[in-house]
């Protein structure tokens, strides 16, 4: 009874303590370690800090893209291990080394991330009018602040189609949830909204980075434009060939995903007039313009991704990479590098560009048409099957010979067999065909010829001297015959860790501009103000930038089969197949293809022949997935996309 | 005596933590559904790919903001699925090789069947495939049931397995036709073996089949039966 009273009496007093703390405010401590919102934007250097947060979570698929794990990967949130993949996996120009380049309905998806940095975007823009900063800086937040809300619903339309489009700063009320659910606009609308950002951007961001201090990677009037340009023909390409893939079902009769082919023109008429605005300003120019002969066009070209900073006259917008470390780097050199240099690195080798891709580039001999590369003495180039002993294939003595007088951009965009890279001679073989006509191929052997040497399959014993098509490290090696070249560190030595690479991204440049010109103007038969001269100037400016000397004519097939080459592996392939709606018609059952060198010992000296093969099983796109399923509407009410 | 409680204390711990662990408190799955897609004329199964094919869409009452199920058709033109929850459901075919349907409520208890009679595009009649020296003819007439519809393609698709179709395939022959058809005019595809030496493994069985695409907006192909061939 004593205990029990005793027990009553604490608790009674230990109640009354705590009930008399809640009568102060001595909890209601302000966090030492955050700044206040007003605090934040009551100083222009805390609007800074505050951009450049915005513009770190800016839809940029630049090198820490990964369309599984979204984007900037080596946050250190975020698992940087992206295997390698990027969205050109996935296209008809690239494979990854160990996986296959099928999409997945859980790919691609960006969702919850966009509506966070919207609401971001929304608190600023609702700030500005109460910033402590005179007019003409206002008016540049307005600019930029329109800038990146367009970029962001650029990110979300073409993943989605129509969005809920929020532009104030929602309150939540507890308990009630109806007020924030926004239903989704129509497509056609959402790109309308996107555009019209882009005119305020345009109309306020200032004419030259410089005016920005010390930063000069922010945007400017010429980033949106060249944005606008970009979105412009986006919309402009689902408009006129989304039917090429239809779909039914609710999302299509409210018109969230789909634009009426009507509105095709207005939309190729807007990219015409901000790439317009762009080529006549004076103010943007190809890097390098008129190179003495392919060689230098190739060294040139190199550079410009290797080194964004040389070109300013060409490059529009730019994601920068500080110094290694979680955030502020990337990891290409790690992924990318051939298995020969990899110096340690553990996954090499990991992005394989198709032959798809090298069949592309022009040959000089033959300017305006792609050049498959011809492996055999009757010239056909439909069968990939692989290696028949009894085919007449043409003979060479170093592999690289086949790609003689190709497009120089392939020499820079490519490491192939037989390229030197970093001072090494890449070795990339399939197997090897013995005096007897058998062959090993993909299977680790030798063969001691009757001249005494030991031939090896993949061309050398140690896996450290080759760089193709042995299945060591799992992916290290590639199949394709092919490695990526474009955007690694050739000169620098990068230290061979995680988080190291610090080679920027362009995200715009201007040859982009010139080729979106080009495809408006020609899509959508514009004439006026001398655009089809003015196109076809600008398809051929590239080329001559290239090492090329003959004009040639403006039509689709050039304007594509230039974008594909000039823009290759800069994240773009896969949206221009998928606003031109060729996704699925290219993958049906498709096969995507390698090249394998392999050294013939049936002749009188050891000679190279070279087999076009395919590499992977067959890949087929469904026609839904031009648009990815909306996250979560059993709970946010929104009308899913269809077939989800 | 410390001990004793120590022990106590913690036995009754574990009593609590386990008396959480009921299981959830939903009954399972416990009604199936099957059916066929079948031809409203001949009464004949409507063969479907699996891949990109037409499947089953499916809505469950009694739910705010319901999401669609989806179920696969089995490539031979039936379906079934085991697990389903007793309840009433809106049912409808998403497009495929036939002219759309309405949806259709069904109420779904203990074993139901529902069978989808439709309109296909296109019969491929009179389907003859056989091997004549080295090379697969295969020999058709195409009824297409929308009048002076046009036939975009019509292919030889073949695979080592069953699931043969335009879009699993090991190797192919496609002609488009761009064209209305007759269904009197016998059609015809030679597809040569030798050109595609290097695409099948000799001596093994393959799965030959005849489809054919109307030119409609989301139309999917119209199949024969499969046919079994050495090569």
């Amino acid at each position: 009874m004593k205990i029990l009273i005793k027990k009553t009496t604490y608790f009674v007093l230990s109640f009354i303590i705590f009930a008399s703390t809640a009568c102060t405010d001595i909890l209601d401590l302000k966090p030492l370690d955050k700044i206040s919102g007003e605090a934040l934007f009551s100083d222009p250097d805390g609007v800074k800090l505050y951009m450049a947060d915005l513009y770190y979570y800016l839809p940029v698929e630049d090198f820490n893209y990964d369309p599984i794990k979204g984007f900037h990967v080596t946050d250190g949130i975020k698992d940087k291990n992206t295997q390698g993949f990027v969205t050109d996996s996935y296209s008809l120009d690239g494979a990854e080394s160990a996986w296959g380049g099928t999409f997945a309905e859980s790919d691609l998806l960006w969702w919850d991330e966009a509506y966070r940095l919207n609401r971001s975007v929304n608190l600023l823009i609702a700030e500005i009018p109460n910033l402590n900063v005179d007019e003409a800086a206002k008016k540049k937040l307005v600019g930029e602040t329109s800038f990146i809300r367009a970029y962001l619903y650029y990110g979300l339309v073409k993943r989605y189609g129509g969005v809920p489009i929020i532009t104030d700063v929602q309150e939540y009320i507890p308990g009630e949830t109806d007020n924030l659910k926004v239903p989704r606009s129509t497509e056609k609308d959402t790109w309308d909204f996107i555009l019209k950002e882009c005119d305020k951007a345009i109309a306020n961001l200032p004419l030259d980075a410089s005016e920005w201090g010390s930063s000069d990677r922010r945007a400017t009037k010429w980033a949106a434009l060249a944005l606008k340009s970009r979105v412009a023909l986006h919309a402009a390409s689902i408009a006129k060939y989304w039917l090429q893939a239809p779909l039914s079902g609710t999302a299509v009769d409210e018109g969230l995903v789909g634009i009426p082919d009507s509105a095709a023109n207005r939309y190729y008429l807007e990219a015409i007039e901000a790439s317009d605005s762009i080529m006549s300003s004076g103010k943007y120019s190809l890097y390098k313009p008129n190179p003495a002969n392919p060689t230098e066009a190739a060294v040139n070209y190199q550079t410009l991704f290797e080194t964004p900073s040389v070109a300013p006259e060409e490059v529009i917008f730019i994601k920068g990479f500080v110094r290694a470390g979680n955030k502020t780097s990337h990891n290409y050199d790690w992924w990318y590098q051939p298995q020969q240099t990899a110096n340690g690195r553990a996954h090499p080798g990991r992005m394989n560009p198709t032959l798809d891709l090298i069949d592309m580039y022009e040959s000089y001999d033959n300017p305006g048409y792609s050049a498959p590369v011809v492996t055999t003495q009757d010239g056909m180039v439909g069968d990939a099957n692989g290696f028949v002993a009894k085919k007449k294939y043409l003979h060479f003595n170093s592999p690289e010979e086949i790609f003689k007088n190709k497009d120089a951009r392939l020499f820079a965009t490519i490491n192939y067999p037989g390229a030197v890279w970093k001072d090494v001679k890449l070795v990339i073989q399939g197997g090897l065909v013995k005096p007897n006509g058998s062959s090993i191929i993909k299977t680790k052997g030798s063969y001691t010829h009757t001249d005494g040497i030991t031939y090896y399959t993949y061309g050398a014993e140690s896996q450290f001297n080759y760089s193709g098509f042995d299945s060591y490290g799992a992916g290290n090696m590639t199949r394709t015959g092919f490695l990526l070249r474009k955007f690694l560190q050739e000169k620098n030595d990068v230290a061979a860790a995680w988080n190291q690479s610090t080679t920027d991204y362009i995200d715009m440049r201007y040859a982009e501009v010139l080729l979106n010109y080009a495809e408006a103007v020609i899509e959508s038969g514009y004439n006026a103000n001398n655009a089809q001269q003015k196109a076809k100037n600008a398809l051929n400016s590239i080329r001559f930038r290239a090492g090329h000397t003959v004009e040639i004519p403006l039509t689709i097939e050039n304007v594509l089969r230039e974008r594909r080459v000039e823009l290759a592996f800069e994240n773009r392939a896969i949206w221009d197949m998928m606003r031109r709606r060729t996704m699925h018609t290219e993958f049906t059952a498709r096969r995507r293809m390698g090249l394998m060198p392999l050294l013939d010992l049936r002749g009188t000296s050891p000679q190279y022949i070279m087999v076009r093969m395919y590499f992977e099983s067959t890949i087929t796109f469904k026609e839904k997935w031009y648009y990815r399923a909306i996250p979560g509407t059993g709970a946010n009410g929104l009308t899913q996309n269809p077939l989800y | 005596m410390k001990k004793r409680t120590i022990f106590l204390t913690v036995i009754a711990c574990f009593l609590i933590i386990l008396t959480s662990c009921e299981l959830d408190n939903y009954d399972g799955p416990d009604a199936e559904i099957s059916g066929s897609i079948l031809d409203y004329e001949t009464n004949e199964l409507v063969r479907q790919d699996i891949m990109s094919g037409a499947t089953i869409s499916y809505i469950e009452h009694g739910y705010e903001n319901p999401a669609t199920q989806y179920m696969v058709i089995k490539n031979d033109g039936t379906y079934l699925n085991k697990l389903m929850f007793s309840a009433t459901y809106t049912m409808n075919l998403t497009p495929g090789n036939f002219v759309p349907i309405e949806e259709q409520e069904v109420i779904v208890k203990g074993k139901t069947t529902l069978n989808f009679v439709v309109q296909p595009y296109i019969r491929v009649k009179n389907a003859k495939i056989e091997k004549v020296n080295n090379t697969i003819v295969a020999t058709f007439n195409l009824q297409t049931t929308l009048p002076n519809q046009k036939v975009k393609t019509i292919g030889l698709y073949a695979h080592l397995l069953d699931i043969v179709g335009q879009p699993s395939n090991a190797f192919k022959l496609e002609q488009s036709i761009g064209a209305v058809v007759d269904e009197t005019v016998e059609q015809k595809l030679i597809l040569d073996l030798d050109a595609y030496s290097t695409s099948y493994f000799s001596g093994r069985q393959y799965y030959f089949i005849i489809g054919a695409l109307l030119d409609v907006s989301q139309a999917k192909y119209n199949y024969a039966i499969p046919v079994q061939i050495q090569l």
